[in-house]
């Protein structure tokens, strides 16, 4: 089976599956057809994708002194080597 | 030192084991409580509170779950119990006019942004516009579900939703986020 054919099936399942349907069901095989010619959803699929992606790159550090103030605040600063 | 073996020797009363693990989680700890309360106080108050809680119940933990899905329960109550003193706040609906999620009457060329957004900080502005405007009940199973990569089972057991809830909210984030974006990116 060829990589393209594997990922779409991967993505089905996880649509079928959200759907509470399987794969085999006449509603999972019109979204098959649907999602195979649709420019629309593989924009939809791509731009959320991207989303995700971009909250995920998303890191915010620990501000200067968060450690100390943290440790001192749960009373542990005779543990700190 | 084996991360397991530090929960022993915490729970048997090590208060050194105890610092260490408080080092191991602070960084993820105050990362997800900003994504949820939006503000470096705050998140440090939570986080805070966090571990005090940790702290206190170590003995309690089973380690039937990863340590850090405990500390994802705990982290989320908080935020959540933070939230709910926000209750005058106006978040976005989703729970009705699902259509205007997925209907965008254009679709930006997002393959273009790198260049014009990442640099100047913009793209950070506009993910924190979008993701202020979502009810944080809806938040706390975005960040946890496709931001931290838990799964949709543990993120039911953590914010005690049942799977179907926790799906439901989690497809219409993701719609609402994407299209926050579009339009943004559209501009």
């Amino acid at each position: 089976m060829s990589e393209k054919k594997s990922n779409c099936k991967d993505v089905m399942q996880h649509i079928c599956e959200s759907l509470g349907e399987d794969l085999n069901s006449e509603r999972c095989i019109a979204i098959k057809h649907h999602l195979d010619d649709c420019p629309n959803c593989k924009t939809y699929f791509k731009t959320v994708e991207l989303t995700i992606d971009y909250y995920k790159k998303y890191e915010v550090q620990l501000p200067e002194g968060a450690h100390e103030r943290l440790i001192s605040f749960l009373n542990l600063n005779d543990c700190e080597e | 030192m084996d991360e397991k073996i530090l929960i022993d020797e915490a729970k048997q009363g090590s208060r050194k084991a105890l610092s260490q693990l408080v080092r191991l989680h602070e960084q993820t700890i105050y990362n997800f409580s900003f994504k949820i309360c939006r503000d470096r106080e705050k998140a440090e108050n939570i986080m805070q509170e966090t571990f005090y809680s940790f702290v206190k119940s170590i003995h309690q933990f089973d380690g039937n779950s990863k340590l850090s899905t405990w500390l994802y329960r705990i982290v989320a109550n908080h935020c959540m119990m933070a939230a709910r003193k926000m209750k005058n706040y106006h978040f976005v609906s989703l729970e009705n006019d699902e259509d205007d999620l997925f209907e965008d009457r254009y679709t930006a060329d997002w393959s273009r942004l790198p260049d014009k957004f990442t640099e100047d900080n913009e793209l950070k502005n506009i993910l924190d516009e979008a993701i202020s405007k979502l009810s944080p009940d809806y938040r706390v199973v975005f960040l946890l579900r496709d931001v931290e990569g838990l799964s949709t089972e543990e993120t039911a057991q953590i914010t005690e939703l049942s799977i179907p809830a926790v799906k439901s909210r989690l497809h219409r984030a993701r719609a609402f986020l994407r299209k926050e974006l579009n339009e943004a990116f559209a501009v």
